[in-house]
């Protein structure tokens, strides 16, 4: 788990910075911080107010209003202007927001936050415990689909006065302390936004939150312009004047604008991972690889384990000791990720590595097929199959051609069905496919992210980005559920590790990367990449030096 | 005959064309010979330049070979080229005969449709028609027979619409010749060589098509295609410009080498047309 | 009172090749596949039933045949070409937005293509036979048989990558809010490229047909008197052959003008240049149809403008040419 991108003079300023921002009252029932307090104090330099931020956005979202569009373009761009009642540490510690404070009950039934007490939307009006409930009561689970889901949890919610909410769950479940990052909880204005029709209020036009910056304007097609929030709650905070998001539609020019020092970041898929080894070496760029804890990408081949010959686990296994890993994260990937053992990705809580290994070991593969009866054929061939294609960009189709060529040195056969992205994500939610490419998100506990894919009550024909391979083993339905109601953090961890175990047994996906996007960051810049969050969150703490 | 060929490799560039164009068609038919593992085959280190033994032409992002794919890509190229042309040509004469012959209403109503055809930018055409019927290499051909056999119907209905008043044709309709006969028999025989002046000109354009198709990723995903090879090199052209350069000076080559055999059969074809200082 | 029947005969043609094209645009649509709604679903990080469900129910795609096709063609009648539910826009406002850049582009292109393959081909015509002769002739072959997205990478390359000469990419520099004369030339720089690029294949066709155009015109009895009387070569060049040899090279350009929008597509790719070539790709690779055919539909009416044009420039520069086909 070792980011072995770490800077150790920069592991230091950031270690001081995170324990002097936890300096900060209010921390009752919080965990401890993140990184260890080594050099406390010993700061790079002061942070400074001026300037602004100039942001590589591509493509442009369709609305910034976060509660209706969590695309990934849009989780980078609405955070400065929404915020969410908490955010996350590198180690997935939650950390204060518009939360101050928070009790857990010990039954794990109630949930109690104190919010801040000054806080003001972008148009005067206070922020109270009204707007909360509204949002994940009303508004959230009509408009967004992974809130619906986490607020289901829900038994009732209440606010005893204008500054605390309490929540109290149907049953026990841990993750829910995860529910409440920005995009998956953005908290709305009630006073807008109550009894309207939320997709078609007028007010969309000019996002109105909580965050550190305002909404001043939006160029289609050109540029997204926000400037400091002078009545943000955290005082003294943002320091930048203003962020800037510039839509740039071709790579190259991308990476132009980086390098010139015309825009001073880039982040996820920005830029091709072939760009960045140079990028990395000038002096004015630094490369971040921290940021997506949260998220905790995994990327996996997925096979329908409802056809033949996938049905069977040897031929699931065979495939995993077929595919070189190290290859794909080296030679496709340029490092920028780490090989996973498992269905869990390592940064994710939980996270065991104590589990079977696959390394590439082609004679291993051929002698599970053989075992299954799978012979070659006088071509050489054993069995054809499909793969989806992932047209989204020429890293992506390099590695399914990798796939594809890996799989025939074995005797599989395998034919790259000519399609676009939305038909591929289709026929993956019509369970209308042999073979596709998955990346999924962890969202900080493996309840809220990593259950999803493996757990028969998720295998809903006509959905994607469920349980599309259609795997359905009681005994890891069992310890998902009991695992997500457990409020024992050893147990739970009991549970997940023994589900691991067989998961990574039975192979019903073969997982491929964890992903490690970088962010590219021009060095005038600093503080970008604080949280588990990455650049997904406000940037209140982003300062420029010149 | 003899004539013909004579004065058709008589033209060094349409001699020269021919040359390249024999070359392509035998490495068509041999590529599986040369490479029998295919274009696809992982055979060395990723982004090797090129001007080396192992690899003359380098090798790319997977560490596949630019020659092999080179010689693989004659095949898409070549099938795709000849099928579409067939088929363009086949509409086309069909369309052009039959409106050139009865004239009339029928004549106005196939010319405008041909004039829609002509009007439509025909790349874009081309790629809006793959898109919707989902790329695949009877896709692709098919999207460029529709758009190719315009020229082919005003070429040989002008040509019909000519002939179709001569005297032996007027003859032959009075004796009772049927209307099959007569357009088979009189009038096709001497459609002849302009349609297949106009055939090699369209191979080369429908070889340009499918590159510039391929190129914008609409090609079909399991074959190796020169288009696509230029596309794939387009990220990568900082570091690995041969991925981009050599497919493309083998478009330039093959499609170079059809016009000049083009032009050299209009001359050899037409000798009346020739005119001083055209060769 | 010829004109202006002959005027009014073109336009009605050209009302009807739209309408022609919209009716074929309709049906494209209806044939399209895809599924957006999941795709949408999908990234928003958790998909149910609900969520695919209301996002089908935006897109509105349950209605019979015959009234979409109605509905579809009084929406264009009144210029409205859809709505993309990807961008959440409508097209026609995407297709406005970069109707300049493209504009600029291809007349830019076409200006060139016109200018330097007249230019080139009257040279090789007065020096048939020479080395120019040669040279320009082999130089035309080679374009004719290049495709255009090779030469524009070619050129970034050459230019850009090696040389450092001139930008590769989008129509200006990556500032924020720069105007006036340094914008102009920015643009400029920028847009050397791309039209170079778009306009040598046209530039290529015209100088050969130029210079075929003017070999047949210098053998005419008309100017072999003009030469006889003993008027000036130049003169007689200039005034007589270049006027003639070029109408018919202008009269194909004009039917040309419409496809030279089709290699838009890929050069406004190569060159990111934002216009409706660039909307058209993006929309191509989202599977957005309903951009995609809003830009197919734009674009071929584009076509029939620029004929209808050409048409009347013919015209105008010659008279004389009788009015009925």
């Amino acid at each position: 788990m070792v980011h072995n991108l770490f800077d150790r003079r920069d592991f230091i300023s950031r270690a001081a910075t995170a324990a002097a921002s936890f300096a900060s009252p209010g921390l009752i029932g919080s965990a401890a911080t993140t990184l260890a307090l080594a050099g406390t104090g010993a700061r790079a330099q002061e942070p400074r107010r001026g300037g602004v931020m100039n942001i590589i956005l591509q493509p442009e979202p369709a609305t910034l209003v976060l509660a209706l569009n969590i695309t990934s373009q849009n989780q980078l761009v609405a955070p400065k202007m929404y915020s969410g009642l908490l955010t996350y540490g590198f180690d997935l510690k939650p950390l204060p927001n518009l939360a101050t404070s928070w009790d857990i009950s010990p039954d794990g039934l109630t949930y109690t936050f104190h919010l801040a007490k000054n806080a003001k939307w972008h148009d005067g009006e206070p922020f109270t415990a009204d707007d909360v409930i509204f949002t994940t009561r009303d508004m959230l689970p009509e408009v967004h689909a992974r809130a619906r889901v986490n607020f289901s949890q829900v038994a009732s919610v209440e606010a005893p006065d204008p500054h605390t909410v309490v929540f109290r769950l149907k049953t026990p479940y841990p993750g829910f302390i995860y529910a409440f990052e920005t995009s998956s909880a953005p908290m709305m204005p009630k006073h807008i936004y109550a009894g309207s029709d939320y997709r078609n209020n007028p007010a969309n036009a000019r996002p109105i939150g909580t965050g550190p910056f305002r909404f001043k304007e939006w160029q289609r097609g050109s540029i997204i312009r926000m400037e400091r929030n002078p009545d943000y709650f955290k005082p003294g905070l943002p320091y930048l004047d203003g962020v800037n998001f510039v839509v740039i539609p071709d790579g190259a020019q991308r990476l132009i604008a980086l390098e010139s020092g015309q825009v001073h970041l880039a982040s996820s898929s920005d830029i091709e991972f072939n760009d960045v080894p140079r990028l990395r070496s000038l002096p004015q760029i630094q490369v971040e690889t921290r940021g997506y804890e949260f998220l905790a990408p995994l990327t996996w081949l997925e096979m329908n384990n409802k056809r033949k010959p996938m049905d069977d686990k040897r031929f699931r296994q065979a495939v995993m000791y077929a595919l070189d890993r190290e290859f794909i994260r080296d030679k496709i990937f340029y490092g920028f990720a780490r090989v996973p053992t498992g269905p869990i990705n390592s940064v994710v809580t939980f996270y065991d590595g104590n589990v079977k290994r696959y390394a590439l070991d082609r004679k291993k593969s051929e002698a599970l097929l053989d075992e299954m009866g799978l012979k070659r054929g006088p071509d050489g061939i054993r069995v054809k199959l499909e793969l989806n294609p992932v047209p989204i960009s020429q890293t992506w189709m390099r590695l399914v051609q990798y796939v594809k060529q890996a799989l025939r040195q074995v005797g599989i056969d395998v034919t790259i069905k000519n399609m676009d992205q939305a038909s591929s994500v289709a026929s993956m939610g019509n369970h209308d496919f042999d073979m596709c490419f998955v990346t999924n998100t962890a969202f900080g506990d493996p309840a809220v992210g990593v259950a999803r894919s493996y757990i028969t009550s998720n295998i809903r024909k006509g959905v994607p980005f469920t349980n599309t391979c259609q795997y359905s083993n009681p005994r890891v339905d069992e310890l998902f559920d009991a695992a997500a109601k457990s409020n024992d953090r050893s147990e739970r961890q009991r549970l997940y590790s023994e589900v691991q175990q067989i998961l990574v047994e039975d192979v019903p996906v073969a997982w491929l990367l964890e992903l490690e996007y970088a962010i590219s960051i021009n060095r005038q810049m600093h503080d970008v990449v604080t949280t588990g969050l990455g650049v997904n969150d406000s940037f209140d703490r982003v300062y420029m030096t010149a | 005959m003899m004539a013909i060929m004579h004065r058709l490799f008589r033209h060094k560039g349409a001699a020269f064309g021919v040359g390249v164009i024999a070359l392509v068609v035998i490495l068509a038919a041999i590529a599986s010979i040369l490479y029998p593992d295919g274009p696809w085959e992982m055979v060395g280190g990723i982004f090797e330049p090129p001007f080396q033994r192992a690899h003359p032409l380098g090798t790319d992002g997977l560490g596949r070979d630019v020659l092999t794919s080179i010689v693989y890509g004659t095949r898409v190229s070549l099938l795709v080229a000849f099928v579409s042309t067939v088929v363009a040509v086949t509409v086309g004469v069909l369309v052009g005969a039959v409106s050139g012959y009865f004239g009339g209403r029928l004549d106005d109503l196939v010319m405008r449709v041909t004039e829609l055809f002509q009007t439509i930018p025909s790349f874009v055409f081309a790629v809006v028609l793959i898109a919707i019927f989902t790329p695949n290499i009877g896709s692709i051909v098919a999207a460029i027979s529709v758009v190719s056999w315009p020229p082919v119907a005003r070429l040989v209905r002008g040509e019909f619409l000519a002939i179709r008043h001569r005297e032996y044709v007027e003859a032959a309709v009075v004796l009772g010749v049927s209307t099959l006969r007569i357009i088979f028999v009189e009038i096709l025989p001497n459609v002849v060589s302009p349609v297949v002046v106009l055939a090699s000109l369209m191979v080369a354009n429908a070889i340009l098509l499918e590159a510039g198709i391929s190129f914008l990723g609409l090609g079909d995903q399991n074959l190796m295609s020169w288009g696509y090879m230029i596309g794939e090199g387009r990220s990568t052209i900082r570091d690995a410009w041969w991925l981009s350069f050599f497919p493309g000076v083998a478009v330039v080559a093959t499609v170079l080498a059809l016009n000049l055999v083009g032009d050299g059969l209009n001359d050899a074809l037409n000798p009346r047309l020739a005119r001083r200082g055209r060769a | 009172m010829n004109g202006a029947l002959y005027i009014g005969q073109r336009l009605g043609k050209g009302v009807v090749v739209v309408l022609a094209i919209v009716i074929v645009n309709f049906l494209l649509i209806r044939m399209a596949p895809g599924d957006p709604a999941m795709v949408m679903a999908g990234e928003s990080g958790a998909a149910d039933e609900v969520y695919v469900a209301q996002l089908r129910k935006a897109f509105g795609l349950d209605r019979p045949i015959p009234e979409q096709l109605g509905i579809y063609v009084s929406n264009i009648a009144r210029l409205d070409l859809g709505y993309s539910h990807r961008m959440q826009r409508p097209v026609l406002d995407m297709i406005v937005e970069r109707l300049p850049a493209t504009l600029l582009l291809t007349i830019t292109a076409y200006l060139f293509s016109l200018v330097a393959g007249i230019t080139l081909g009257a040279i090789a015509a007065a020096r048939a036979g020479r080395l120019s002769d040669t040279l320009i002739t082999v130089f035309s072959l080679i374009f004719y048989a290049t495709p255009i997205f090779w030469v524009g990478l070619m050129g970034i390359l050459l230019f850009t990558v090696t040389l450092g000469w001139l930008p590769a990419f989008g129509m200006a520099s990556v500032t924020a809010g720069q105007g006036g004369l340094a914008l102009g030339l920015d643009v400029a720089r920028h847009l050397i490229m791309p039209a170079l690029t778009l306009g040598l294949f046209h530039m290529a066709v015209y100088a050969r047909l130029t210079r075929a155009s003017m070999l047949e015109v210098f053998d005419l009895d008309y100017v072999r008197t003009a030469h006889a009387k003993g008027l000036p070569r130049g003169r007689v060049v200039r005034m007589h052959v270049l006027r003639n040899a070029v109408l018919p090279v202008l009269t194909f350009a004009g039917l040309q003008a419409g496809q030279l929008i089709g290699g838009a597509i890929v050069v406004e790719t190569v060159f990111a240049w934002p216009g409706i070539g660039r909307l058209a790709f993006d929309a191509l690779m989202q599977r957005d149809y309903a951009t995609l055919l809003g830009a197919f539909v734009f674009t071929s009416a584009m076509g029939v403008v620029f004929n209808l044009l050409t048409d009347l420039a013919y015209l105008a520069l010659n008279p004389q040419i009788t009015l009925d086909r």
